[in-house]
């Protein structure tokens, strides 16, 4: 194995152990639809950068920051739009643009269709950093608003009935979700990048029985899902994507079965 | 610094082209005990939702202590805020997750903190004093989603009191509770009231669950105000019809307000 696939490896570890801590709000907010839609808007932002020619990072992140912004823009009681059909209507228009820039692409589609599938050739030694950084700063944010992000979690009405700074600590929370997805997209793909979202959470809150150990055994299935997927994908020559997807599954099957034996069992 | 004034002028709420919720004046003193009683539909949980800046009125000012909550930005009115301790109806929050009874109890000093500052031990201390006077010491280390009802209930009521609220709004606390936690929560918020002094607004469906230190009704019928004074006043057969579209006979019991429907006697 090549030292670079270390390095790489070492950036899917990252990834798939910050897409497991995302998971622990997205999924624990009942929203597991945010993580397709941003996903499909970082998908969208990366196609057109392909066409216009600029950093495809600086699209994914553009079309990402727009929808967590309008998604944030729904306050819970308040708006007369339910938040899961604003993730549903921005997920349809995203995956229109996608298309629509797909179809308007010249040429060979090949690395743009690599985006759905996500592949070990997109990775290079920028995103390997950025995905790093990007992982710790999640991490340094979910400790700092450790409280608020509870309460959140808990109940956003109560939240903003309450006076936590609910606003301020989800657009922060949506941004860096946006800015992670759009990150991970070329190592995962745009299709399955959700399933590391929900996967190594929804696997978590079926075994754990305390918050702080969700966060811990999220965030390690999350790296495990990735890393046996890297590995399945390095030596049988699969996509890194799908690898990583059903690797993820079969911690959430296991997860449930663990729990389906130990409920009978008590 | 919010003391426990509500104000509320001119407010109304819409929901295309139909009013929910319509007040002309109402204002709710520091310290009073209010219950919002009402038919389905009658207006009382978006009357909370109003009082509490959740739902913005389509026309109307709310006023805490004499702040018009919308001249606030995001940021000042949350901080105008965090004294409200605010008890929604259980599709509200989620009770799947495995929060300790004293993680979801802590939650309330979540916003009495400021942004980036951990809870401390004086925190702690009083998230445990109120576990312990709302009688959950030997639960605390449980998962909220293990708690029966009456449990869960008693640690909503300990998280908002933990918030240390000038105003505690809750939203029917009562209800899927059996008739003997119905009477132990409203009793444990009575003695809370009158302990704290803190301004009670609380919606039940129930009349006989509004405690006697309940001093105010207020009746919503089709989101308007159908009455609204002492007991006395509004426990009147009349008046309870008005809303109710039946014949009602009303009936006082060890302090406590009881209606018996008589078109089914």
């Amino acid at each position: 194995m090549d030292s670079f696939f270390y390095l790489v490896m070492f950036a899917g570890v990252v990834a798939g152990a910050s897409t497991g801590l995302l998971g622990v709000y997205i999924v624990g907010m009942r929203m597991p639809f945010i993580g397709v839609c941003i996903s499909h808007s970082a998908m969208a932002g990366t196609i057109y950068s392909i066409l216009l020619g600029v950093n495809p990072v600086w699209g994914a992140a553009v079309f990402s920051a727009f929808s967590s912004m309008s998604l944030a823009a729904i306050r819970p009681g308040r708006s007369r739009l339910d938040t899961n059909v604003a993730l549903a209507i921005l997920f349809n228009l995203m995956l229109g643009l996608a298309f629509l820039g797909i179809g308007l692409i010249q040429g060979s589609r090949s690395e743009v269709l690599g985006l759905l599938w996500g592949s070990l050739l997109f990775v290079r030694m920028s995103s390997v950093v950025t995905i790093t950084i990007l992982g710790l700063v999640f991490i340094v944010f979910a400790i700092l608003f450790n409280k608020e992000l509870k309460v959140l979690l808990f109940s956003r009405t109560i939240a903003s009935a309450t006076g936590v700074h609910e606003s301020f600590v989800y657009c922060l929370f949506l941004a860096l979700c946006g800015l992670i997805l759009a990150v991970n997209l070329p190592l995962v793909g745009g299709l399955m990048i959700f399933s590391l979202i929900t996967c190594p959470a929804a696997a978590a809150y079926q075994i754990c029985t305390g918050y702080r150990s969700v966060i811990f055994a999220a965030t390690i299935f999350g790296a495990i899902s990735a890393l046996v997927g890297f590995l399945v994908s390095f030596y049988l020559n699969l996509p890194t994507g799908a690898c990583i997807v059903i690797v993820s599954a079969l911690i959430f099957a296991a997860s449930a079965i663990y729990r389906l034996l130990r409920h009978k069992r008590d | 610094m919010t003391r426990g004034r509500i104000s509320l002028s001119n407010v109304e709420v819409r929901w295309s082209d139909r009013s929910i919720l319509a007040v002309e004046d109402m204002q709710i003193r520091q310290g009073e005990f209010v219950g919002i009683i009402g038919t389905n539909g009658a207006g009382k949980t978006t009357f909370l939702k109003v009082c509490c800046g959740l739902i913005r009125p389509n026309r109307g000012t709310i006023k805490l202590d004499g702040r018009d909550l919308a001249e606030l930005n995001a940021w000042r009115k949350a901080n105008f805020r965090k004294h409200i301790g605010y008890i929604p109806q259980a599709a509200e929050y989620n009770t799947e997750l495995p929060f300790t009874l004293r993680e979801l109890v802590a939650m309330g000093r979540t916003s009495v903190k400021a942004l980036l500052r951990p809870l401390n031990k004086e925190d702690y201390e009083i998230v445990d004093n109120w576990i312990e006077r709302l009688g959950l010491s030997e639960r605390r280390s449980q998962t909220f989603r293990s708690l029966s009802g009456g449990e869960q209930q008693k640690a909503l009521i300990a998280r908002a009191m933990a918030q240390d609220p000038e105003i505690l709004m809750l939203d029917e606390p009562c209800s899927n509770l059996d008739f003997n936690w119905k009477y132990q929560i409203t009793e444990i918020i009575e003695q809370l009231h009158r302990e704290t002094k803190v301004t009670v607004v609380m919606v039940s469906h129930e009349t006989s669950l509004l405690p006697s230190d309940c001093s105010r009704i207020v009746l919503l019928h089709e989101g308007k105000v159908l009455a609204d004074g002492d007991v006395e006043e509004v426990f009147k057969s009349e008046v309870l019809e008005r809303a109710y579209q039946c014949r009602i006979e009303t009936l006082k019991i060890a302090g406590r307000r009881y209606t018996i429907n008589k078109s089914r006697v």
